[in-house]
């Protein structure tokens, strides 16, 4: 019998399933004068133990972000699902930029393929499906953080309820 | 490549959300997606405001602000730096953004959900885009141009208001190929519009009246703003309000004295703009379509000038009128008519008038109607001028110009839908003849 996790990741099974799968990905961050920054990221990868988030950010389109995550580290990330508006929140404060891993590119890929196939069933087609399969393709890094809060924000009486393991 | 925030209005309709980035005053940045960016002006928009969430909390804190809005049109990303500069929770621009969000709520599934608590106002403080390749397009603009140009055109040329109106939405369906529109004026007791013309319906509804405040038209109207939805709504349908009519009834018993409006039983997009002169009401433009996001900030743009023209031209064909009138005779002549008597009743009461117990109108049209029927039948004469009724003090009409020959067209056009007998015909401007092809027997109710 396994015992229970004493200090279990704040990103549940079922969460980290759906970070990663055909939701819209924008990213923030903050310069020193606490001025926000915001991009769009192409797709997610969790670490094993649900203990990292990794996202990944065509350079060309970030730079502020970037920078900003460089300087200060603090990140805020949303994860929306188009069709359905079911939406999270998660924040760190250890966000580092690295370089692409072996695969990642695929990630990217796959991500962009599944993403606009929700897209297409609400509707949105060409130029969304191309414009996205572009930034895919771009020159693209990854940032990881360790989240330190989650928040429910799918729209309704229930956004921003703080989520727990 | 300078980015103005004017080329840009397409990624505020709301087809793709928008994204906000602020940051707490300990540092922690936010990010969440927004329901609705509205344009006010080429350095302000305004963000709905519905949940105190963070997003709120960090704003009014750290009023800065960054909002990511996509291009549906070439799916450009957009970044708009924003400083946030008050709240505003009743007026044009709050009404403006409430039709507008009810009508997104409805579209995402979302009616009791979204609730507009206020329009926060911000200012534009950058532009920025993520691709240099992509301009703005300006084909829509450059077609909106060319089809106002013909539109103003055409009603620079009306000499007649009832010839006008008919033009207005003549010209809205051949330049812009919008097929169901109407016009209506404002009542002289400035509390409901009433509609003078419509195009696109079974039934004109001529006659049809709205409280000023009462959907989508009455919020323009008293506002004095255009309202544009691009999703069905129940909030802002009007069938409600016709059905709430009919179960009111009128005053005499079974007898129903109200004129449903026309209009779309499910209009998926509609735009109501306000007709003004200076700051006075004249009464509003509205358009519908069963097409989602049908009309466009260009529409909008083309409508309001289109009103604005209108209001003009409503104001100069008054001013002939009146000179026109100052000049004219009445000519007594007496009415030849045969046949069984049309049974004609008035109700005093609220100026309601009925042929063989049809509802023909009530109110002012009522009162002006009974009395060019009761001088023709007391074959005084049955031509008249629209000074004569001004200075008669049993209508009690207001020294309006406009307002009055509106009620007249209002007359003439219910008697051609509702009798075959009894017409009124223009004979000049100001002037006009009632002719009545059957005898009459009027009836004053008490």
């Amino acid at each position: 019998m396994t015992k229970p996790d004493a200090n279990p990741p704040l990103l549940t099974e079922r969460n980290a399933r759906f970070i990663c799968s055909e939701v819209s990905i924008n990213i923030a961050g903050r310069n020193a004068r606490n001025f926000p920054s915001l991009a769009r990221a192409y797709g997610c990868r969790v670490s094993a133990d649900r203990r990292q988030i990794t996202v990944f950010l065509p350079i060309a389109r970030s730079e502020s972000v970037l920078r900003d995550i460089r300087e200060i580290g603090a990140i805020a990330a949303v994860f929306t699902r188009p069709s359905t508006n079911e939406s999270i929140q998660i924040k760190g404060g250890d966000a580092k930029i690295v370089a692409l891993q072996s695969g990642d590119r695929l990630v990217m890929q796959e991500y962009g393929r599944i993403f606009v196939c929700d897209i297409n069933s609400i509707g949105y087609r060409n130029p969304f499906a191309s414009a996205m399969m572009r930034a895919v393709a771009e020159e693209s890094v990854a940032v990881v953080f360790t989240p330190d809060a989650a928040f429910e924000q799918t729209p309704g009486p229930g956004a921003g309820k703080r989520l727990t393991p | 490549m300078t980015l103005s925030l004017d080329a840009l209005r397409s990624c505020f309709e709301g087809i793709v959300p928008a994204t906000i980035a602020t940051c707490a005053t300990d540092g922690t940045p936010n990010v969440a997606l927004l329901s609705q960016v509205h344009y006010i002006d080429n350095r302000h928009v305004a963000l709905s405001f519905q949940f105190f969430n963070k997003t709120r909390q960090n704003i009014l804190a750290n009023p800065y602000a960054l909002v990511s809005v996509i291009d549906p049109d070439t799916a450009v990303h957009y970044q708009f730096g924003l400083r946030y500069l008050r709240t505003e929770t009743e007026g044009a621009l709050f009404e403006n953004m409430k039709a507008k969000l009810a009508g997104i709520a409805s579209h995402t599934g979302m009616s009791k959900v979204f609730r507009l608590l206020g329009s926060d106002v911000y200012e534009v403080l950058s532009i920025a885009c993520d691709s240099t390749a992509v301009q703005p397009s300006c084909a829509t603009q450059k077609r909106a141009f060319a089809s106002l140009r013909s539109c103003t055109q055409k009603l620079a040329q009306c000499g007649e208001l009832s010839v006008l109106l008919d033009e207005t939405l003549d010209s809205l369906a051949e330049h812009f190929a919008i097929r169901h529109s109407m016009l209506l004026m404002l009542d002289e007791q400035g509390e409901r519009l009433f509609t003078v013309a419509s195009r696109g319906y079974d039934k004109s509804g001529v006659g049809s009246e709205i409280l000023l405040g009462d959907g989508i038209i009455g919020v323009a109207a008293r506002e004095r703003t255009p309202i544009r939805i691009g999703h069905m709504t129940s909030e802002y349908l009007y069938g409600r309000t016709v059905r709430e009519q009919m179960l009111h009834g009128g005053e005499h018993g079974e007898v129903e004295t109200e004129i449903p409006l026309p209009g779309l039983a499910e209009p998926h997009s509609q735009l109501a703009v306000p007709i003004n002169r200076g700051k006075r009401l004249l009464g509003a433009l509205y358009v519908e379509s069963p097409d989602d996001m049908r009309f466009t900030y260009e529409d909008e743009d083309a409508l309001v000038v289109i009103a604005n023209q209108l209001a003009l031209c409503i104001e100069l064909l008054g001013q002939v009128t009146e000179e026109q009138c100052s000049k004219s005779d009445t000519t007594p002549t007496s009415a030849a008519a045969s046949g069984t008597p049309l049974v004609i009743r008035h109700y005093p009461s609220d100026g309601s008038v009925f042929i063989d117990e049809a509802y023909l109108i009530k109110g002012v049209a009522g009162a002006i109607i009974w009395k060019l029927l009761r001088d023709t039948v007391n074959g005084r004469r049955n031509e008249f001028t629209n000074r004569e009724l001004r200075l008669d003090p049993t209508l009690r009409l207001p020294d309006i110009g406009d307002n009055l020959e509106a009620r007249l067209i209002l007359l003439q056009r219910r008697l051609a839908e509702r009798s075959e007998y009894i017409r009124l015909e223009k004979t000049g401007r100001g002037r006009f003849h009632l002719i009545l092809q059957r005898p009459v027997q009027l009836i004053e109710m008490p």
